[in-house]
């Protein structure tokens, strides 16, 4: 593999929508970014057509979304990369490939009143195909397994549940977290599910018997602030590394002023063997909250947020400081890679979801990591 | 006999400082005009306190605190003539003095604002220094308004202007009550409604002064000084006009003259231009003037409002009342006096503490507190019986400290090596806690008594008083509890708490009181305790 | 926050005029007699910060200003407020929602201070507290208690001196710092009981002896204070909450704002005349949804218990309760998923002594950016609270001998929320 090299990062399109953004994710194809707004819908913008549709139907916002991937087989090819300049072209011409006709896939929602929506997330006129009433307040994120049977789901109300992703029925409520529960994510190998909530403490569960298998600190993602006499943290973005050695965790840290922001981002990389977390702080001065973070297949972690401004941040994984820092028009919500990592995308308050890839010319390649 | 004394000591007073003795001592003439005030006021006044009420009353009002029983005893032995002012010589001689005036000015030009750009110990410390050198009060006012905080070696100075983050509205205000004895705040919006002379244009002609000026870098930086434009101009509209006409005015006090601005030269504004991070200097700065102007002989409202708030200070109400009224429709109580007062103290160059010796040797100051029988709706402004004055926070807890004997145990554990100012170090430290609980609010003149719930609590129960209570190496306490005879602790006690002997009622009570109790040492600190929250204590009478 | 001074009237004068005046204040003493007889309360619940509208009383679900919570039905048919107000919902019943007013300002400091006063900020004049205004006018004589009680969420205890102005500070408020006792109220652990009577009796007998010949309204004042000191220690168990019924402490809720607001039913139902409990904070510009949800998580059980213990206690008719703020928040949701201030359209709600519950009065547009009808100003809120506890909103107080309205003389009660 090449080396990763973030300062080739550039605005591959800007996918407009008028209301606010507050989620987004690519689909298991890469084909498609999904992107929530505050207007209570769910946009899908198509990578290859350009065409934008609208899933309507949930009566509040819905930050989670997550989706059933296709058997293998049937996947769609990856969406080539388009060529510096040109314009996003129709079907057909010079050198691209037509589109590949999309697989059915699920995308189920998780959205602030609780619910977990079922949608058909290739279709042309999507509608839902279940609505499960999840949780009581806020159903702040959805994960999926890695085999795609099994839906996890986490809120306000301090539970995280798991579901049939076949049907919705329920499984089991996981019970413990003492505070809101921020996000849920699968452990690649599938029987350990990871939660973290409003205080800091992720929660490791064998979810398949519902024992919590180990308490870990991320506390410095919290604070009560005295001042203000409120509660701030939670991790925003969660994701495990492919190979499973690692979950990162992000959110605010450094609070002096939970009600105005005054903080720093903070992106927390979590040894899955020791459970030991590692600080990663962006190298330049910013105040806000880091609201997506990834893992790079080259290794790299890769986060994004806003406060005073929106930014996106590189880290070698050694490095606790951030190598490359990009600045985006706007304050990013959430923070997506694409299924290939060649592409990430975020979602801005502006209404727009800002789709790089990195074919800039950019900086010489960073230096290798220190010993 | 006692004219006779008087006069005597008055006379050499006068030689000594140099001029030319009057035939007429000034104290004397300033009492008749008390007495021109009320006819038959001879037969109506009350007569002068007792030596034992003269006493404390001039140990709070020229020392801050209350004699020791020791002092007490040696002033009631002195026999001779002219005690009281050889006691008000010895008082203004003594360290104490400075530390009572910087008090009472502290309150007068801060108001018990918080801390803001001038850390109170410095402030304390120059306000100390001031009245230890007997500055002359026009000198002092003029350093308060002009300097700029930039030398931290002067920046004290500054606190009047800094601490109040040089807002235009409320240092024009506060000038006009401080320094001229006029609250102008009403006449920011319109002439003033019920004063015909608070007029808008005199307040936005004080305002004028300081209206070019402005904190460096900026208003919320801790190391602020004060820096000035060369242009900029006061506008002001009446609410109460229709037409909305806008006004301007240049640089002038309330009936004096505008202020002469020199046409500046093109390109020639600034000594020092103004530019990113640049402390802009004016050519001509409309603010060095302001102190000039304030101090000088064409306003006579400056020297009236000291002579009128010092006279306030020593009798318990100003001659023009309140302090900040001053106005053709609130005349003073005494016209002529406070004339001739005013002048007096413009001769004798803005002596304070010329003028505070002069007030405490009259009568009228060493007059007797307690109502004549059948003068019960004497109105205060006669004069005809003394005020009673509230002990100052400040007051309050150095008579507290003096009452209890912590000052002689603190002395005490100093030793012989211990100086004045280490004592009084120690003492300064207990302050806060009164001036919290007992001080007026933030921003507020400081002129009137309440007795609020917490206040209350706090003196009955509080650990800031009920802590000087048990005995500690030769305080009060420890000394009554070496005393067995009861008529001997109630002699004690009321010496060292209240200044002076106890009635035989007031011994038979002790007596009872040390009788009925199973813990003879706690009845004694209780028995402290009770005279200390008496009004008797409370205030100064 | 610089607070304006007050005009040169001496307070020590003004005490010479009201006494002129007589009980209560009012010039008319058949006036004054028949408030003695009905004894009202005032409860003032202060969300610090400026608590939003849009997650209280107007919700707009499903809008651009909106957010993601929902309205939810209450005990009113047809009245909807937010989802974060369950408990509150089903006391609809008792509630009047005022959603027209425009408060104009938008500063913290100057929104609480035209909340309080029921009056916009003029210079040369500092208008009282409704606290104060409550308790000068309000009070019985044979209180021991003071009759302008604040609960603030921390801090020490004290007392502010200021916010009641011309009325003297007799009717200034006493804070309680989280709810605790003023400080040194209680009796210190050296001074027992019979020491303490003794030497009051001492502090006492000086004290006649001195007046004999000594006396001024400060020297009267002074020495009165002890006896007054005195009273509310013996009633010191007033101010301990843990002395409550546990059953009664677990409906209002373990937490702060659950133990003040019991505290406040306390000290009302001993006599208090008016007290102010504070909750922190709503001043939510950066992730205004998440705090709403914590902050009014702690306020809606135990607001809704306290209105049932009212209820219960039979002090819902006599005690007039108003949850305020010191303004609303901007409809706009800015980048950082916060709301800003906003004094043109927010809303208050009033319940208890002379409100007519299950109303709503005033309306704001679809997206709650501007008051489309009843539109109201702090000063007709004022007229209303003091309607509302049976006194006359058009009379003068007569601070030095001048006139001043009691209530903002351009504004008036606003006649749907009372009974």
């Amino acid at each position: 593999m090449p080396p990763f090299n973030p300062t080739a990062a550039r605005v591959e399109r800007e996918l407009k929508h008028g209301k606010p953004l507050v989620g987004c994710r690519f689909d298991p194809s890469g084909r498609f970014l999904f992107a929530s707004a505050q207007d209570d819908t769910v946009q899908r913008f198509d990578l290859v057509t350009g065409a934008k549709t609208a899933f309507v139907g949930h009566r509040c916002w819905a930050r989670g979304l997550a989706f059933v991937a296709p058997k293998p087989a049937h996947a769609a090819k990856a969406v080539p990369p388009k060529p510096v300049g040109e314009p996003f072209a129709a079907v057909g011409l010079g050198g691209f490939v037509e589109p590949a006709k999309i697989e059915p896939f699920t995308l189920i929602t998780a959205d602030y009143h609780g619910n977990l929506t079922w949608w058909p997330g290739g279709a042309a006129t999507p509608k839902p195909t279940r609505t499960v009433a999840a949780h009581d307040g806020w159903a702040r994120a959805v994960a999926v397994s890695p085999d795609g049977l099994t839906v996890a789901s986490c809120g306000n109300d301090h539970t995280v549940k798991l579901w049939k992703a076949a049907d919705g029925s329920a499984i089991r409520t996981l019970e413990g977290h003492e505070s809101h529960v921020y996000n849920v994510a699968f452990h690649p190998a599938g029987g350990r599910l990871v939660s973290c909530d409003l205080k800091g403490v992720v929660k490791d569960w064998d979810w398949k018997t519902g024992k919590c298998e180990r308490d870990i600190d991320a506390k410095v993602l919290a604070k009560y602030d005295t001042g203000f006499m409120a509660d701030i943290g939670g991790a925003r973005g969660m994701a495990f590394q492919s190979d499973g050695s690692a979950v990162a965790v992000c959110g605010i840290t450094n609070v002096t002023n939970a009600f105005a922001g005054v903080g720093n981002p903070v992106v927390v990389v979590i040894d899955w063997k020791d459970g030991k977390g590692k600080v990663l702080k962006p190298k330049a001065a910013f105040q806000g909250t880091a609201w997506g973070v990834a893992f790079h297949p080259s290794g790299a972690v890769i986060a994004a947020g806003g406060g005073s401004g929106g930014r996106v941040w590189f880290w070698n994984p050694d490095d606790p400081a951030s190598t490359h820092t990009i600045t985006v028009p706007t304050h990013c919500r959430d923070f997506a890679l694409s299924p290939t990592g060649d592409r990430f995308a975020v979602a801005g308050a502006n209404g727009t979801a800002y789709v790089y890839d990195f074919t800039g010319t950019g900086a010489t390649a960073p230096p290798p990591p220190k010993k | 006999m006692l004219g006779h004394t008087r006069s005597f000591a008055a006379v050499t007073i006068l030689s000594l400082s140099g001029l030319a003795p009057a035939a007429d001592p000034f104290p004397a003439r300033i009492d008749r005009h008390i007495a021109a005030g009320v006819p038959d006021f001879k037969r109506k006044a009350a007569p002068l306190a007792t030596d034992e009420e003269f006493l404390r009353r001039a140990y709070l009002d020229l020392a801050g605190t209350t004699p020791t029983v020791a002092e007490l005893h040696e002033f009631s032995n002195d026999l001779a003539k002219d005690r009281r002012a050889k006691l008000i010589d010895k008082l203004l001689a003594a360290p104490g003095y400075a530390r009572r005036m910087a008090w009472h000015f502290d309150v007068m030009l801060m108001e018990r604002r918080p801390d803001a750009k001038v850390p109170r110990a410095a402030w304390e410390t120059y306000l100390h220094s001031a009245f230890e050198k007997n500055t002359p009060y026009d000198a002092f006012v003029r350093d308060l308004l002009s300097n700029d905080g930039g030398d931290p070696k002067t920046r004290a100075a500054a606190k009047f202007l800094l601490d109040r983050d040089l807002e235009p509205h409320l240092v024009t205000k506060d000038i006009g009550r401080v320094f001229l004895g006029r609250n102008m705040q009403c006449a920011q919006c319109h002439d003033h409604p019920a004063v015909d002379t608070y007029k808008q244009a005199e307040y936005y002609g004080i305002q004028a002064f300081l209206n070019r000026s402005f904190l460096f870098p900026n208003a919320k930086a801790a190391t602020a000084v004060i820096a000035e434009k060369a242009e900029g101009d006061v506008t002001f509209t009446s609410v109460f006009d229709k037409n909305k006409l806008t006004h301007t005015t240049t640089p002038r006090l309330p009936g004096g003259k505008p202020l002469v601005e020199p046409k500046a030269e093109k390109g020639k504004e600034y000594t020092v231009a103004p530019a990113k991070d640049v402390k802009p200097v004016p050519t001509f700065s409309r603010r060095a003037r302001l102190a000039a102007a304030v101090t000088g002989p064409e306003n006579p409202a400056f020297a009236r409002n000291i002579v009128n708030r010092m006279w306030a200070m020593l009798m318990g109400r100003g001659l023009v009342h309140p302090l900040d009224w001053d106005h053709v429709d609130n005349p003073a109580s005494h016209p002529a006096l406070l004339d001739e007062l005013t002048a007096e103290f413009v001769k004798h160059k803005y002596d304070l503490k010329w003028l505070v010796r002069e007030l405490a040797l009259t009568d009228t100051y060493q007059r007797s507190s307690e109502m004549p029988a059948g003068l019960d709706d004497a109105g205060e402004d006669r004069y005809l019986v003394a005020i009673l004055k509230p002990l100052t926070p400040e007051q309050f807890a150095y008579a507290t400290m003096q009452a209890t004997g912590l000052t002689d145990a603190e002395r005490a554990a100093l030793g012989v090596k211990g100086t004045p100012a280490q004592l009084d170090a120690r003492l300064a430290a207990r302050l806060a806690p009164f001036r919290k609980i007992l001080g007026g609010k933030a921003g507020e003149a400081d002129d009137d008594f309440s007795a609020t719930l917490d206040q209350t609590l706090f003196l009955k129960y509080g650990t800031a008083v009920r802590g000087m209570l048990p005995p500690r190496g030769g305080n009060l306490t420890a000394r009554l509890g070496a005393i067995s005879n009861p008529d001997a602790v109630a002699d004690e006690l009321f010496a060292a708490v209240l200044t002076r002997r106890p009635t035989a009622d007031e011994r038979a009570d002790v007596g009872d009181t040390l009788k009925a109790a199973s813990d003879r040492q706690s009845a004694l600190n209780e028995l402290v305790w009770a005279l200390v929250a008496s009004a008797e204590f409370r205030f100064n009478h | 926050m610089r607070s304006l001074p007050t005009p040169p009237v001496s307070r020590r004068a003004f005490l010479g005029a009201t006494a002129a005046l007589g009980l209560g204040g009012f010039a008319n003493p058949a006036a004054a007699a028949e408030l003695k007889k009905s004894q009202k309360r005032v409860l003032v619940i202060f969300l610090s910060g400026g608590v939003s509208q849009l997650e209280t009383w107007d919700p707009k679900p499903n809008t651009d200003t909106g957010g993601p919570f929902k309205a939810i039905p209450t005990s009113v048919a047809g009245t909807h407020i937010s989802e974060l107000l369950p408990h509150t919902a089903k006391q609809a019943h008792r509630l009047a929602i005022v959603r027209g007013l425009n408060s104009g300002s938008d500063d913290h400091g100057i929104g609480q201070k035209i909340m309080l006063t029921g009056r916009k900020m003029e210079p040369g004049i500092d208008y009282p507290h409704i606290g104060a205004v409550a308790a000068k006018l309000l009070a019985s004589d044979q209180s021991a208690l003071p009759g302008h009680i604040q609960i603030l969420p921390k801090g020490g205890s004290g007392f502010t001196g200021g916010d009641a102005t011309f009325l003297g500070p007799r009717f200034a408020s006493v804070s309680l710092g989280d709810g605790k006792p003023p400080a040194d109220i209680l009796r210190p652990t050296g001074l027992p009981a019979d020491a303490d009577a003794a030497r009051e009796a001492f502090r006492q007998k000086l004290n006649a002896r001195f007046a004999k010949s000594r006396k001024s309204a400060a020297t009267e004042a002074y020495s009165e204070s002890y006896t007054q000191a005195e009273r509310v220690v013996r009633q010191a168990a007033v101010f301990d909450v843990s002395k409550e019924d546990p059953r009664v402490a677990e409906r209002y809720g373990r937490h702060d704002f659950g133990r003040h607001l019991l505290l406040a039913r306390r000290l009302l139902e001993a006599g208090v005349t008016y007290v102010k409990v504070s909750h922190s904070n709503y001043d939510t510009h950066h992730e205004n949804f998440d705090f709403h949800i914590e902050q009014l998580g702690e306020f809606d059980r135990p607001f809704a218990a306290l209105l049932d213990d009212l209820s219960d206690r039979g002090m819902l008719d006599s005690t007039l309760v108003v949850v305020m703020s010191e303004m609303g928040r901007t409809p706009r949701i800015n980048d950082r998923y916060g709301r800003d201030h906003w004094s043109k359209a927010w809303s208050v709600c009033l319940a208890g002594a002379g409100i007519k519950g299950g109303v709503v009065v005033g309306k704001t547009n679809a997206t709650g950016t501007a008051v489309t009808d009843g539109q109201v100003s702090s000063g007709h809120l004022f007229h209303t609270y003091l309607r509302a506890v049976g006194l006359d909103s058009t009379k003068n107080f007569y601070p030095d001998a001048r006139p001043v309205p009691v209530a903002d003389p351009k504004a008036a009660a606003i006649p749907e929320v009372l009974a």
